[in-house]
């Protein structure tokens, strides 16, 4: 059981990184960017080209999560670059990069699934056997949530970014550029992202259509604190991915992805119900 | 106006007659993703909903007919119960999930499709990821529907009907009320539209246009397996509908036909000797992810109110 538990949370990680990224993206522009989970597979598949061109661990990894970054800029870019892209035209358009990123990363890497090693071995923990690598991920994961709540409550940039979505016109009025914190939220979504890729790929192979398990995964852990808090979308993370373990461990190893799914809906509309609808423009 | 529907429906005629019948596979499944995306574009045009699972209603559809057929069935009552099967998930799946609006619509009817595929996939009664074999031919009165010419008209008579259904609706009171809707939901509400239920009728309605032309890919294809519904299938059909035109009865057809063609263009292009295996898929989404970002960004509302417009 405890050997479920710390891989669950290791997965779970993972899925919390996918979810913040949203959540960061979501936060500043209302943007749900549909590429999250093409983000991190990009950034996955460099890493391991890096690596197999020789670059130290590391280095590889730190160059693909710049990578994710980097797309991640290039979708803001593009889904909210144009002033007066509605936010459900922007979903579509993220939609549609998802789709282009299938087609690159066919190109390059084929259509395999891939993965690279990562931190070997396994170690006993309270008498169950526990791969290094999942408690490297969590390990990884929990100071970069702390610096993201801490970069959001206590930082003048932090700030400005949530300004931009509670009230971009008065955001504007106080002088903060809502289009470039924009894209700066898509470059850190990005780079969450790719994050995610990077540290999971070593125990899940990665393969140019996993970005839709990851998107599902992480959108229900985001979604859990109403798409804003990244804090609960950690928390969201790591329960799913114990949920999906244990399921998993006691003989449902098919149904995992659908474990998610179902938590996602029973979530989601259990919001619906209780708040009345908001006042949201369709799409 | 008239006269271009005129022209359009002489050429979807004439067009069976003319192409060799190798050709013709192309043409029967154009006719039936725009069906398809005409229960779409009436969803997002007029009820302001993203589905991106429209792909499982034509799975619904499809093994509603196969499975019925395979079990003994008379094929017309498997394509009658096609729609039926179709619209009755979509009320019953549709219940709940309507309550939610935007982005976590859309990511629910997806989750709806993938929890639909993992059930097809390990599903006896369906076949399992195997698939669905041995559906028999359409038959009607006896005569059995062998050639693809037969189906090309089947699939042209269901666009027909459901373009027909489509523009009905616009006219009638529903269609004005989920207009009103759409705009100021509030403010139809308080009119006395009753706004929950029409859009669940939409839902329902558009899931039953997917479920027939499902119907009719069963019995054309004679098999069936999870694997020919994936969720690119649903986005498809999205793409479809936006390019063309949200809101109109044209427009995805107009929309589907373009990306079609242009996709079969580029897929002999990728199937050249020399060009590499894996060209085709490379091709595809390439062209499904540009047209979609292109569309939204440069032809918001779609090709044919653009073309109407100017």
């Amino acid at each position: 059981m405890i050997g479920y538990l710390i891989t669950g949370l290791g997965i779970g990680a993972g899925f919390a990184l996918v979810g913040s990224g949203l959540v960061v993206i979501y936060r500043v522009t209302r943007v749900v960017n549909f590429a999250q989970g093409a983000l991190a597979v990009l950034a996955a598949m460099l890493t391991a080209s890096l690596l197999s061109a020789g670059l130290p661990h590391g280095v590889a990894e730190t160059l693909g999560v710049l990578a994710g970054a980097a797309a991640g800029l290039l979708t803001g870019v593009l889904a909210i670059g144009r002033p007066g892209t509605a936010p459900g035209a922007s979903l579509i358009v993220t939609l549609g990069l998802g789709l282009l990123a299938y087609a690159v990363e066919i190109l390059i890497w084929g259509d395999q699934p891939r993965s690279f090693p990562g931190l070997g071995g396994a170690i006993d923990v309270a008498g169950a056997r526990v791969q290094v690598h999942y408690l490297l991920i969590v390990a990884v994961a929990l100071p970069v949530f702390a610096a993201l709540a801490l970069f959001f409550a206590r930082t003048d940039l932090g700030k400005a970014l949530s300004a931009c979505a509670s009230n971009p016109y008065a955001a504007r009025v106080v002088g903060i550029d809502v289009r470039r914190m924009g894209l700066l939220s898509f470059a850190l979504g990005g780079a969450l992202g790719g994050l995610a890729g990077v540290l999971t790929m070593p125990v899940q192979q990665v393969s140019f259509d996993s970005d839709v398990a990851l998107i599902v995964n992480g959108f229900a852990a985001a979604v859990l604190g109403g798409l804003t808090r990244p804090g609960v979308a950690l928390a969201g993370g790591l329960l799913l991915g114990v949920a999906q373990t244990v399921v998993a461990g006691y003989g449902g190893g098919a149904y995992r992805l659908e474990v998610a799914l179902v938590v996602l809906l029973t979530v989601m509309i259990a919001q619906a119900v209780r708040t009345p609808p908001a006042p949201e423009a369709a799409g | 106006m008239r006269t271009g529907w005129i022209a359009a429906g002489l050429l979807a005629l004439a067009v069976p007659v003319l192409l060799p019948e190798r050709h013709l596979a192309v043409y029967v499944l154009l006719a039936l993703t725009a069906t398809v995306a005409v229960g779409v574009s009436m969803l997002m045009g007029y009820a302001g909903q993203v589905s991106l699972g429209q792909a499982s209603f034509y799975a619904i559809g499809a093994y509603a007919a196969g499975l019925l057929a395979v079990h003994g069935w008379p094929p017309l009552l498997g394509l009658m119960a096609a729609p039926l099967a179709a619209a009755a998930a979509a009320l019953l799946v549709g219940a709940p999930l309507l309550r939610l609006r935007g982005h976590h619509l859309a990511f629910a009817t997806l989750a709806v499709q993938l929890i639909l595929l993992g059930l097809l996939s390990r599903g006896e009664w369906a076949g399992g990821a195997i698939g669905l074999q041995g559906i028999p031919r359409f038959s009607l009165g006896g005569v059995e529907v062998r050639a693809d010419r037969g189906y090309a008209y089947l699939a042209l008579a269901v666009l027909a009907a459901v373009m027909l259904v489509y523009r009905n609706v616009v006219v009638s009171r529903v269609g004005r009320a989920l207009r009103a809707a759409a705009t100021g939901e509030a403010a139809a509400a308080a009119c006395g539209v009753p706004v929950g239920r029409y859009r669940l009728a939409v839902f329902a309605l558009s899931a039953a246009f997917a479920g027939l032309a499902g119907g009719v890919y069963a019995f054309y294809l004679g098999y069936l397996s999870p694997g020919s519904f994936p969720v690119l299938l649903s986005i498809e059909f999205v793409v479809m509908a936006a390019v063309g035109g949200l809101g109109t009865v044209a427009g995805p057809l107009v929309g589907a036909t373009v990306i079609t063609l242009l996709v079969q263009a580029l897929t002999l292009l990728g199937t050249q000797p020399g060009m590499p295996g894996y060209a085709p898929a490379v091709l595809s989404y390439a062209v499904y992810g540009l047209v979609l970002v292109v569309a939204v960004l440069y032809l918001p509302r779609g090709i044919v109110p653009s073309i109407r417009r100017s």
